[in-house]
């Protein structure tokens, strides 16, 4: 898909995760806001799969490690195509709902593994590159992490498993929004300094913004290039980003928009009510 | 049929007969391979041998993405580490995706933990892994029965843990008998004053007992749970309903293990009386045959603690 493409798409997935979540009346807007353009490019031009045949065998897998930024995840497997037919509400944390308020892996089609409990993606990635390499298969499995979710142990546990295990089929972004639940994450642990810890690991690190889809583009092609290692793309994000009273504004981690504020975001968004 | 010196070599024997056969059989190690005596399988099949480091949560999640991909990975180390260090992973990433991840616990009580002492014996696996829906658990009584549970547990679906000790395991099944799939092996048919059930490596213990009971008069039934909470409990019901009087023995922390399951299955279908031998206090260093003496499992303590029971 064309960047200009992409980037529409991005923000059709923000508009649906904000619709959905004003809708259910629950969720986490800003956290799914900053990887809006992570997530569109990945399902509209980088992954290999197939929303018919979601378990497919050789397909790419996603480990949405920040699980609870899910709407977005959902609004892209909606407009991928793995709904039939196409969700129109999707009834996002209620009872019976298809749509849970972490994703789960037997509730929702397309979801290769369920996610919500904080800081277990990167290992969990690293299990699934592994089974490719015993496979002998070459898909690619890709995690998007949050920064402040780094600070769970499990997660460097996971680092050291991939680098030892050399798995350059191991593509991790890390949205770095500089934000988590209660402060900022220089606040909680003093500094955010993600690409250097990852560099100690001994990963293949590559900075960008996570904003650029052309940048995203480009990272996933020099690290398919880099063999021997796994790879860590460090995305500096907006937490909120494209609804301008939510950007950089923390107050959004969880929160529902009012009537007036989903007008406004709406209309952000260049959306339709 | 091979004989195993303990548990952890029936475990490594099993893998590698079912890694001859099954390309997807995997050995997942947080450091635990040389504790696993699983050395030859690392060195046999290096590519379904994951190392983790001393990381056990990471080894679970690990565990949990290769069987997404459709790998079968069998996660084995000191079993405390995995159900309670990684218990949230063992919960939420294997146990709710209800994903083919397989675990065998070592060290798991007092007998398996012996010397090393308390950080290194564990008596709450059972009781935890108990309250997390979808997992089977399989409790071998002796290193050749482990060789079969391990097995099972590649062809039983969803998540299971097989309970393994440390090698002062005492053989008391044939080499060849299988792991009952009913989740219960009636031993001793003396007669009904009361039914024994064992769970686990005391099972050689429980036995000696009804024959000392037998000496005083005493005649009772005395059987093996190998599977707690299955799902077919029909036969363990069928021993049950033999006698007024049920007493249960397990090396395990006295809540949520083999007495709480019995005790759960007499309320729920035949009142019985039931008197439960297990640890209500965590335990020490020491020789293995000693200290299982001294925290309530020497035969002579077992009949009379049966015969306290029956004066009742």
């Amino acid at each position: 898909m064309k960047t200009e493409e992409l980037q529409k798409m991005a923000n059709k997935l923000r508009l649906e995760a904000v619709r959905m979540i004003y809708e259910g009346k629950d969720g986490h807007p800003g956290p799914a806001l900053s990887i809006a353009d992570i997530v569109s490019t990945l399902y509209f031009d980088i992954m290999k799969v197939d929303p018919k045949n979601p378990q497919w065998e050789d397909r790419d897998r996603f480990i949405l490690s920040k699980g609870h930024a899910c709407p977005i995840w959902y609004a892209a497997l909606n407009e991928r195509g793995y709904f039939e037919p196409k969700v129109e509400h999707f009834e996002l944390r209620q009872l019976g709902s298809t749509f849970q308020g972490h994703p789960s892996m037997h509730s929702t089609v397309g979801i290769d593994m369920t996610s919500g409990s904080l800081g277990n993606g990167i290992a969990i990635g690293a299990g699934m590159a592994a089974a490719a390499k015993a496979q002998k298969k070459d898909y690619f499995t890709y995690v998007i992490c949050g920064d402040g979710e780094l600070q769970e142990g499990v997660c460097w546990e996971g680092a050291n498993v991939a680098t030892g295990r050399q798995l350059d089929n191991l593509v991790v972004f890390v949205d770095r929004n500089g934000w988590q639940s209660y402060k900022s994450v220089e606040f909680t642990v003093g500094q955010n300094n993600i690409a250097d810890r990852f560099r100690a690991f001994g990963w293949h690190v590559q900075e960008i913004s996570g904003h650029d889809i052309d940048g995203i583009k480009a990272a996933v092609t020099m690290a398919k290039g880099v063999k021997g290692k796994p790879h860590c793309i460090v995305c500096d994000c907006i937490k909120g980003k494209g609804i301008s009273y939510m950007e950089n504004n923390n107050a959004w981690h969880k929160g529902v928009p009012t009537d007036e504020q989903y007008e406004i975001a709406v209309k952000e968004l260049g959306g339709e009510k | 049929m091979a004989e195993f010196k303990g548990t952890r070599e029936a475990f490594a024997a099993a893998m590698l007969d079912m890694a001859a056969i099954n390309d997807k059989v995997m050995v997942i190690s947080p450091d635990s391979l040389k504790a696993m005596r699983a050395v030859e399988f690392g060195e046999k099949y290096p590519d379904r041998y994951v190392e983790c480091g001393i990381a056990e949560q990471c080894a679970v999640d690990v565990g949990a993405g290769l069987a997404s991909a459709g790998m079968m990975p069998f996660i084995g180390t000191y079993c405390g580490f995995l159900t309670m260090r990684a218990c949230e992973q063992m919960r939420t990433f294997v146990g709710y995706t209800n994903l083919p991840v397989k675990f065998v616990g070592v060290n798991a009580g007092i007998l398996g933990g012996e010397r090393e002492g308390v950080t290194h014996q564990f008596y709450e696996d059972l009781s935890i892994l108990s309250s997390i829906p979808n997992f089977t658990l399989l409790t071998p009584a002796d290193p050749a029965q482990c060789y079969h549970a391990v097995k099972m547990a590649a062809e039983i679906d969803g998540p299971v843990y097989v309970r393994a000790g440390s090698g002062r395991e005492v053989d008391v099944y044939e080499k060849d008998a299988p792991f009952s799939p009913d989740g219960i092996t009636v031993w001793k048919e003396y007669g009904n004053d009361a039914v024994l059930f064992s769970n686990g490596f005391v099972l050689d213990r429980v036995l000696a007992a009804a024959d000392i009971l037998k000496e005083q008069g005493i005649l009772v039934t005395a059987a093996d749970i190998n599977i707690l909470y299955g799902k077919d409990p029909s036969k363990i019901l069928e021993v049950m309903s033999r006698s007024e009087q049920l007493v249960t023995v397990e090396d395990h922390n006295i809540n949520g293990g083999l007495g709480s399951y019995i005790s759960r299955l007499a309320c729920e279908n035949k009142p019985a009386k039931v008197k439960r031998i297990a640890l209500t206090d965590f335990g020490e260093s020491g020789p293995a045959k000693i200290l299982a003496d001294k925290y309530g499992y020497a035969p002579e303590d077992i009949a009379k603690t049966v015969k306290e029971a029956l004066k009742k």
